[in-house]
């Protein structure tokens, strides 16, 4: 065989000129999603800041500079207490939802509970699910007069008044706990099961005991992953609207997201107010954030030392069925009650704690889904409409920024990656509704105001990393030599990226995409500070029949987001598998 | 067609540097190669063989030097060219071998002529012929994954050669195999590279490797060139400590030269082990009159003898014996300096004899430190 040069390569190549060589597909690309994401993450949280030094005169009409709304904060009569509300609320369901992630992560990955590998999609479910609707569903449940539970307490118990109330900020804590549980069980979990058990096995050869090996060395083996999901709670909560503007907020129990939401809308809406008190929210979370992601989360990974290790798996002996028993409960209190209660509330024509089987019907739904009936619902069913398009164009777009922002962190790694890395970062430290105020001052005057653009705009905004997370630990698995063999097979950066890498990522896309179609189908905190009259979602046209229209309405477009999200959990867990969200 | 420099060189590496922040992975590396032939990278790990191989690549760019292949300027800091890595008509073998785990065997080796755009009908045959020729004929419809370490290896292989590249490079391809099919591979590869007969550029820390395969060898430590040339002259001529230690094993000693004899050889006295005699050797480049050397003698050029012959001798005591079939490896004290010997198994050296070992002044060279 002789060496032939084939046309169209290096020989006939002209040379190529300096600035010409820097204009590179790669180099346009980085260039081009660098400044978007850059401008889309950096310009709300940028006009936020400048926004909150506005002060609004008493008329409303004109703006000077000064720190009045900061003042403010502390002078008003409400922020101070929705302040101290936030974090007993934060804290609260920090302390259930760790107490209940870790011993269920536990339960799941280190003992002979029966049957445990098939509770754990059951135990996770809530993760996919919406507080604010969970919120609804507790509170038909257990508002003093017309929660079923009370209502069965007085009527089988003779209890006078009611069993419990959940129209406070235990209620709250309760709620937000339980939701928040699969978030600790997701960071412990993974490294409960990767653990390597000789680590453990060492100990027990010093002659430590079993509940002693456990406290001395798993526990702490697995403290930055508590810590990391512990902090991921608290800073959730904090920034959660759903639930406190559902359960507390209305009898006395103020927080900062609801506060931030009655000065971001109505007719007296102040938004520097609202900016300035999604400061200081944002202050807060980001702070958390950073120092989960700075100091904790580096350290998780050094209990992990490698893969396909069989944990230790501990006999309980008769106690695991207490195990057993507490598992399943988890999931009747967290999953099954709340929406078999919603889907009864959502059958009858009003809801007075009693069910009537000869009232129901599907009345409720219709109104709320049959869009074509002129007695439809419109802020419902525009919700349906709206949510689904935004969720899946949302989660496309969200997708394809996600891929190539990874691909820079990842390959390139140039001073542009470290950029890039950080900018994925900042996000996740603000919670939905304080990244939507930035969005609203920052886009109020614009065209895309009042449309699903701005809707759009915050959604990717503020989730895109989950989805460039997703893809970020699948490239991190593939050697970075199958995609640069590809370029010395002569294809381009483009081609490349579309034959060689897209193909490898395909799980890691799909996973992404389908987890950011769920969050996006059930988003409040970003929709309800930026939605308008026509372009309502889903959980803002729950929130407008919980406000303005009855119990068993909301409940029933209640029921259709929580059907629309169970068949999306079926799909995620077809094309994720497993090990998908605890990596 | 390939224009061909003046010298005769094809692949020109010249003031080739290479950063990583303030660590000079490759410092000043220049080199050429002649049309067809197997050079080798060799050198332990960290030395910048990898990235000297991605600067020929362009899969990274450069911190100065130019880089030219049959003429063409691939990489030149000084006048801002950079040929983006798939212009360049290069074959690379990955030492994951970084097969296409979405492809079949076929389509891997398919897709650098399907981006070439040459026609199906030609495709077809000349991935037939390459497969063939690698030895994978029958496993064309594999999954890659399917394929064991050294099945994927040869894919690879057959990957980067199929579109006749102007340039073949290889970063340690048979480090992921076992020993066995290390050694079959090292001839298997060169048999191909020769028939195909594509310049090729080969990174080993391997030095067995390196001497098999390679027309030229190229030793690195620390970013930088020690010593270019044929196995051979590496071998036989190391041009310091360095490269006399890291090719095969060596008896080094430290000395200074004390006379020269004729051009190319003198004296060498050593100090070393309590003795002080002087050695009669070859003299390396840039070893003179006077200067501190380093001698390097081959355990199989040091031959332990029962008697005392004369000559340059010295006498030791066997310390250690172990045979291994057809050599028997010893260790001969000399002082406090413990020699290697490789002695015949005829010889039946035992632990505790005193024996006297022979230098030959032909192969025992002074080298610089
Ligand atoms: N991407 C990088 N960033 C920072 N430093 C790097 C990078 N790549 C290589 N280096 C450094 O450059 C030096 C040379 O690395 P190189 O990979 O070329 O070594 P090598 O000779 O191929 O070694 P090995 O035999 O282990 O593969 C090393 O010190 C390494 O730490
Ligand atoms: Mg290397």
């Amino acid at each position: 065989m002789s060496v032939q040069t084939l046309p169209g390569t290096a020989a006939d190549a002209p040379t190529t000129s300096r600035w010409r060589s820097l204009i590179t597909q790669e180099s346009v690309a980085t260039l081009i999603v660098s400044v978007l994401v850059g401008a889309a993450v950096l310009l709300p949280l940028f006009t936020l800041v400048v926004s909150s030094f506005l002060v609004l005169d008493p008329g409303g009409f004109d703006t000077a500079w000064g720190f009045d709304n900061y003042k403010t904060l502390f002078t008003d009569r409400i922020i101070p207490r929705a302040f101290v509300n936030t974090l007993l609320i934060s804290t609260g369901s920090t302390i259930v939802a760790t107490v209940l992630g870790v011993s269920l992560a536990w339960i799941n990955a280190r003992t002979n509970c029966p049957w445990r590998d098939r509770l754990e999609p059951y135990n996770l479910i809530p993760f996919f699910l919406s507080p604010f609707v969970g919120a609804i569903a507790w509170h038909n449940l257990a508002s003093p007069k017309t929660g079923l539970l009370n209502a069965w307490a007085r009527h089988y118990l003779g209890i006078e008044g009611y069993l419990i109330n959940v129209n406070n900020i235990y209620g709250v804590i309760w709620v937000t706990g339980i939701f928040f549980t699969p978030l600790v069980y997701l960071f412990v979990v993974g490294s409960l099961r990767r653990m390597d058990p000789s680590l453990e096995d060492s100990a027990r050869t010093t002659g430590a005991g079993l509940v002693r090996t456990t406290m001395t060395v798993t526990l702490p083996l697995v403290a930055p992953g508590i810590l990391s999901g512990a902090i991921i709670v608290f800073v959730t909560s904090a920034g959660e609207f759903g639930v406190p503007f559902k359960l507390s907020a209305p009898y006395g129990w103020e927080t900062l997201t609801t506060q931030i939401f009655s000065k971001a809308v109505g007719d007296d809406a102040n938004h520097y107010l609202g900016a300035t008190m999604s400061m200081a929210l944002g202050a807060i979370t980001a702070f958390f954030i950073y120092v989960q992601q700075r100091y904790i989360a580096p350290r998780s990974f050094t209990t992990v030392t490698g893969k396909g290790f069989r944990p230790n798996v501990i006999d309980l002996g008769r106690w695991r069925w207490v195990a057993f028993g507490y598992n399943v409960a988890f999931i009747l209190v967290a999953v099954v009650l709340p929406i078999l209660c919603l889907f009864i509330v959502s059958l009858h024509p009003v809801w007075t704690a009693e069910i009537i089987p000869s009232d129901m019907s599907f009345r409720n739904y219709e109104k709320t889904l049959f869009f074509w009936r002129p007695d439809a619902i419109q802020a419902a069913t525009n919700g349906i409409f709206n949510s689904l398009i935004l969720a899946f164009a949302g989660a496309s777009i969200a997708m394809v920024l996600s891929l190539v922002v990874s691909h820079m962190i990842h390959r390139t790694k140039g001073f542009g990656s470290r950029v890039l890395d950080f900018l994925c970062v900042v996000p996740i430290g603000f919670p939905g509704i304080v990244l939507a105020m930035g969005v609203l001052v920052t886009y109020i005057k614009t065209p895309i105001y009042a449309t699903l653009w701005i809707l759009l705009l915050g959604y990717i905004t503020r989730f895109f990393p989950y989805g460039q997370r997703n893809i970020a630990s699948v490239m991190l698995a593939i050697s970075e030599e199958l995609d640069q063999s590809s370029r010395m097979a002569g294809a381009s950066w483009l081609t490349t990226l579309r034959r060689i890498t897209i193909p490898l990522l395909k799980p890691g896309i799909f996973a992404g995409w389908v987890l950011l179609f769920i969050i996006f189908l059930r988003e409040l905190s970003i929709s309800i500070i930026l939605y308008t009259s026509g372009t309502e979602t889903l959980s803002v046209g729950v929130y407008y029949l919980t406000n303005f229209e009855n119990e068993p309405l909301t409940s029933a477009l209640s029921m259709a987001q929580t059907v629309m999200l169970l068949i999306c959990i079926l799909i995620f867990r077809r094309v994720a598998g497993r090990e998908a969200l605890t990596a | 067609m390939t224009t061909v420099s003046a010298s005769g060189a094809y692949l020109e590496v010249q003031g080739l540097m290479k950063w990583f922040g303030s660590d000079r992975a490759v410092d000043d590396i220049s080199f050429s190669l002649p049309k067809g032939q197997f050079l080798t990278l060799l050198g332990p790990s960290g030395c910048g063989k990898t990235t000297t191989l991605m600067s020929i690549a362009g899969l990274h760019g450069i911190d100065a030097g130019v880089i030219r292949v049959g003429g063409t300027v691939y990489t030149s800091k000084a006048d801002g060219i950079f040929l983006p890595p798939e212009k360049r008509d290069i074959g690379m073998v990955f030492q994951s071998y970084a097969i296409w785990p979405h492809m079949t065997v076929k389509q891997n080796v398919a897709y650098p002529l399907e981006i070439r755009k040459v026609e199906r009908r030609e495709i077809d045959a000349r991935v037939a012929d390459v497969l063939r020729l690698v030895g994978l004929a029958d496993m064309s419809e594999k999954l890659a994954t399917q394929l064991s370490g050294g099945q994927q290896q040869r894919a690879a292989l057959a990957r980067a050669i199929v579109s006749r590249p102007r340039l073949l490079l290889f970063d340690e391809p048979l480090s992921n195999l076992d020993l066995k099919l290390r050694e079959q591979m090292r001839v298997e590869l060169k048999r191909i590279q020769h028939e195909v007969g594509i310049t090729s550029v080969y990174v080993t820390h391997d030095q067995a490797e390196a001497l098999v395969m390679s027309d030229e060898i190229i030793v690195m430590s620390k970013g930088r060139i020690q010593q270019k040339g044929g196995p051979h002259q590496i071998y036989a001529r190391p041009i310091n400590a360095y490269v006399s230690n890291f090719i095969g094993v060596a008896n080094l000693l430290k000395g200074r030269v004390v006379g020269v004899t004729a051009p190319g050889r003198g004296d060498v006295e050593i100090a070393e082990g309590g003795h002080r005699v002087k050695l009669s050797c070859q003299l390396g480049e840039g070893v003179a009159m006077g200067e501190e050397a380093v001698v390097s003698v081959r355990p199989e050029n040091v031959h332990a003898e029962r008697v005392n012959g004369g000559g340059q001798r010295l006498e030791g005591e066997v310390l250690q014996a172990i045979f291994l079939g057809n050599y028997v490896d010893c260790r001969v004290r000399w002082g406090e300096f413990e020699w290697k010997v490789l002695a015949h198994p005829r010889d039946r050296l035992r632990e505790g004899e005193k024996v006297y070992l022979r230098l030959d002044p032909e192969h025992t060279l002074a080298v610089q430190q």
